[in-house]
């Protein structure tokens, strides 16, 4: 039924009749060797086609009857493909050239036999262990199946086993035919399985509602599965052993560089290498057809074939382009391409596409062009370049680097340029992008500044909601004059940290205020006159329960000051240790409403209190009771209200704290201690505290923001307040005692 | 309705007008837009006939005399050949014969040939008379019309319109089983009037159609003709 089918499958067949007048040999020898008047064909062993039909077929008819058991031995043709021309100027050299590639390809073979053999050793081992037979990856079935998913989302699952099932049986069979059959058998068998597989189509109820376009895109999908994997195997379906496909490619691929000097004016192609998009479209082409040897499944080879023909198309400067331009150009651009493995190429195309599609269509088209300029380029004589037999001769003979230099330099220019250009495109995208991140950087510092401000505005608002007012606090006579001992030196001091109040105070509030809250509110009702003592005392009494004030009290004991200090605490408080924020909280307020005297007049009782503590104090005492009366005016200013605050004996805890803060900036950094450090500032805000307990509220919100920049106020704060107070508090204790 | 799918391929030497005589054919189809990329070398149309559709693929072929030899190539299995000829050139028409006796030595099945004269408009200098022409084609069963690529829309329709009948003639014979046939239910004959070439997107699209030659028939199947030894 088949009949030579490599002859029939190879593009070189179709050449046959017309290359007659190129041989040049006497009719008589062309004739067929039955003597039956019509020519003969070499490649039919001298016989016209019907005789050696019937001669094949009485062959084969013989070989079933003697050896049907017999595998098939791989048939070894040296005629299909590329024939190098006998009579071509050349052919001497290219004679040993080829005998040489033979050689090696010989070497190739066998090393290629070799390892397909351990490749085929190893699937029958695999197919010993597990499986009978030799197993197919499993990623191409996985392949398949998402493939499958994103090609024909709208076909069933089973029509997807179904063509995976098919490629699996198909693989299998070539993969077992392979070594048996001989390329050109094993083609014809490749080809009856799409058959079987598109009968299957027709037949199948999985595919009753399958359109017919789909079933042929379903053919290409299995073709292309089938053929990728296989054509990954070595020497099995592309360029297979028992082929000399590898020889013509090489034989090609030196003929190609000989053919190097043909130009443009030589194929009669109207190609202009100094226009640009001349150049870019031939090098479009270029890369698709180079591109062609990537490309792994007959049909992506064709559809690049058809790609690299759109741009060959579009190179014919005529529109709309005939084949008379189509057919050169193509021709001019594979010789300036020079393919890799074109023939093989061609041959794997030629054996294993779905044959329906490689005969019609498009592809088709340009793919017969593609042969014929294959053939074109074996066959090219000097008339068929019309040149005169000598020229062509002085070309050949010249070294294969000289010509073509032009179009070469012209391509790799071209070449130059697309890679600037996709250099140029990607920096562009570079710079877009930093651009976005710069804009981005932009806007976060604008929000960084909106931010800011409007930090700066809430602030403001707050700070013009509530202003700073400082009311003039009036210490108790007998309190002043303790006092005055010690602020009349710290009165500048006291003058800084007040303008430092507000700002500070944001800072400093938010701890002990979250840990106050509760006692605030709890000592609200109890104190109505002067509700900005709350916090302070809060603070205070914070302080002195984080503060273990016995540790504290032995040191204060040692300075004389201090010591009555302590000692008026420990008078007023029923436990030192833990209830401090009560009786503190009583000496401030007894403080503060004295001061305010003559505004307000706080409850009687706390009076009361405040005057026996004190006159038992001052009774100690005696030389800061006449403190007081010398300097009346002052302690009404804040700063010396704070001092005295500060200093005051009765709270006893900030004193505490004071001191602890003073010992602490002896003893170590500002930085180190801040927390201490901002003890004694709270200690000054007591004496701000008239702010009112709105602000201190507020604070803690803002603080975390303020923070940073507080922070150095705060540090310069205690280092004005603390520091110098402590060489000065001494002298000031000193004075009295 | 009927389909058929046929390939055409159109041979002639070179400078007969076979692309113009494609190009104004399409032209016609494309009249919108006659889209450079496609060229004129390769296209598929639809022609319309009474009770069937003919999918026509038309291969057109270099007339250079140096890729006379890879003509094989184009014609191979090809259901019909546009054999055009120069009017006004002896040597076209006498090419034409070469293409008819190679045509019939290597193709095997039956082929439908049209022989056309082309550049009609040229009678001044006209070289082949056309009895002369029409004889021949008569001779080798061939039809035989006279078109100006230039002028003549009508003779250029009626070229493909019959070569279209008479390959629908010949799929009936089933002489060829190249030549792939199937019913098609999806086709309004009133929509589109009798013997008008319709665009196949496929052309644009770069679809690849895929009619179904018979293994066989592909490798010069066993089908025996008489003109082959």
């Amino acid at each position: 039924m088949w009949f030579g089918p490599n002859l029939q499958r190879s593009y070189k067949y179709m050449m046959f009749a017309s290359k007659m007048p190129s041989l040049r040999i006497d009719q008589s020898d062309l004739k067929c060797k039955n003597g039956c008047d019509y020519f003969g064909n070499p490649q039919w062993q001298g016989y016209c086609s019907k005789c050696h039909r019937e001669q094949m077929q009485r062959q084969r008819k013989a070989e079933k009857e003697s050896s049907a058991t017999l595998p098939k031995p791989e048939q070894k043709k040296p005629e299909r493909g590329l024939r190098i021309p006998s009579h071509s100027s050349f052919s001497k050299f290219e004679e040993k050239r080829l005998r040489q590639s033979e050689t090696l390809k010989k070497a190739n073979l066998l090393k290629f036999s070799v390892f397909k053999k351990s490749s085929t050793d190893d699937h029958d081992h695999s197919a010993e262990k597990r499986p009978p037979e030799f197993k197919i990856p499993g990623i191409v079935n996985e392949g398949m199946k998402r493939d499958f998913r994103t090609r024909f989302p709208q076909l069933g699952p089973a029509v997807d086993r179904d063509s995976r099932l098919f490629v699996h049986s198909f693989i299998m069979d070539v993969i077992k035919c392979a070594n048996v059959l001989s390329v050109d058998e094993l083609s014809e068998r490749v080809q009856r399985q799409y058959q079987r597989f598109m009968k299957h189509m027709d037949t199948s109820s999985h595919f009753a509602n399958v359109e017919a376009d789909t079933k042929e895109l379903l053919m290409d999908f299995v073709e292309k599965h089938a053929m990728t994997y296989l054509h990954e195997l070595p020497s099995v379906v592309f360029s297979p052993s028992g082929t000399d496909d590898e020889r013509l490619d090489r034989a090609m691929s030196e003929r190609i560089q000989q053919l190097s000097w043909v130009g443009e004016r030589h194929l009669e192609c109207k190609l202009d290498r100094n226009n640009p998009d001349c150049r870019q479209l031939l090098y479009k082409a270029i890369s698709e057809l180079l591109g062609m040897d990537s490309a792994l499944s007959p049909g992506d080879k064709l559809s690049r074939v058809r790609r690299c023909c759109r741009h060959v198309l579009r190179l014919c400067s005529a529109a709309p382009a005939s084949a008379d331009d189509l057919l050169p150009a193509l021709i001019f651009t594979v010789l300036k391409a020079n393919p890799p493995r074109l023939v093989s190429n061609i041959n794997f195309v030629t054996r294993f596409c779905n044959a329906q599609r490689l005969m019609t269509g498009e592809g088709g088209y340009y793919f017969t062009n593609l042969c014929c300029a294959v053939s074109f380029i074996e066959n090219l004589t000097a008339e068929s370049l019309n040149m005169d037999k000598k020229e062509f001769d002085c070309y050949m003979a010249m070294p294969a680097s000289i010509g073509g230099s032009a179009w070469a330099a012209a391509l790799s220019l071209c070449g130059a340029v697309r890679e600037a250009d996709e250099q140029r495109a990607h920096a562009q995208k570079l710079l877009t992008h930093t651009h976005n991140i710069h804009t981005r950087a932009e806007q976060l510092a604008a929000n960084a500044q909106s931010f800011e401000e409007q930090i700066a505005k809430k602030v403001q608002d707050v700070l013009t909601k509530t202003p700073l007012e400082i009311k003039p606090r009036r210490e108790l006579p007998r309190l002043g004059n303790l006092k005055e001992i010690n602020t009349a030196p710290l009165i500048d001091l006291g003058t800084t940290t007040a303008q430092e109040e507000p700002q500070t105070k944001p800072e400093v509030t938010p701890e002990p205020l979250a840990a106050t809250l509760l006692p605030t509110e709890s000592t609200e009702p109890n104190i109505t006159i002067q509700p900005e003592t709350e916090p302070k005392l809060n603070i205070l009494g914070f302080e002195v329960i984080e503060r273990q004030s016995p540790s504290k009290s032995p040191q204060n004991l040692d300075q004389t000051w201090d010591l009555k200090q302590t000692s008026s605490l420990e008078l007023l408080t029923p436990s030192p240790l833990g209830f401090t924020p009560f009786d503190s909280r009583s000496i401030d307020e007894l403080m503060t409403p004295d001061e305010f005297g003559t505004d307000q007049l706080p409850p009687g009782l706390s009076n009361i209190n405040y005057d026996i503590d004190l006159s038992d104090f001052s009774g100690d005492n005696s030389i800061a009771e006449e403190a007081p009366k010398s300097e009346p005016k002052d302690p009404f200013s804040p700063e010396a209200l704070r001092k005295i605050t500060t200093f005051d004996p009765f709270a006893p805890q900030t004193s505490k704290g004071f001191e602890t803060a003073l010992d602490s900036f002896d003893e170590f950094s500002f930085v180190d201690q801040r927390k201490q450090e901002t003890d004694p500032f709270e200690v000054v805000h007591r004496g701000q505290d008239p702010f009112s307990p709105v602000e201190l509220s507020k604070d803690p919100f803002f603080a975390p923001e303020k923070q940073s920049t507080s922070i150095l106020d705060d540090n310069d704060t205690p280092a004005t307040a603390c520091l110098l107070p402590s060489p000065i508090q001494p002298q000031s204790s000193n004075k009295p005692t | 309705m009927k389909v058929i799918e046929a390939k055409i391929v159109v041979l002639g030497s070179q400078g007969v007008g076979k692309t113009s005589l494609v190009v104004r054919y399409i032209g016609k189809m494309f009249s919108k837009h006659i889209s450079p990329t496609i060229g004129a070398s390769f296209f598929t149309c639809n022609i319309n006939l009474e009770n069937a559709r003919v999918k026509l693929q038309v291969w057109d072929t270099a007339g250079q005399e140096r890729f006379r030899s890879m003509a094989p190539m184009y014609y191979r299995n090809a259901n019909a050949a546009l054999l055009v000829f120069d009017i006004t050139s002896v040597n076209s028409f006498a090419a034409i014969k070469g293409w008819v006796k190679e045509l019939q030595s290597n193709v095997p099945e039956a082929m439908v040939l049209s022989v056309v004269g082309n550049k009609s408009d040229l009678e001044d200098l006209r070289a082949v008379q056309s009895s002369e022409a029409a004889q021949f084609a008569a001779s080798i069963g061939a039809q035989y019309c006279e078109t100006s690529a230039l002028h003549d829309q009508q003779g250029i329709d009626q070229v493909f319109l019959n070569t279209a009948a008479a390959l629908l003639k010949l799929s009936n014979s089933n002489l060829v089983s190249s030549l792939r046939s199937y019913d098609s239910a999806d086709v309004d004959p009133d929509k589109i009037p009798t013997g008008t070439p319709t665009e196949e997107d496929a052309t644009h699209t770069g679809k690849v159609e895929l009619p179904a030659w018979s293994i066989d028939s592909i490798a010069h199947g066993h089908v025996q003709k008489n003109m082959c030894c």
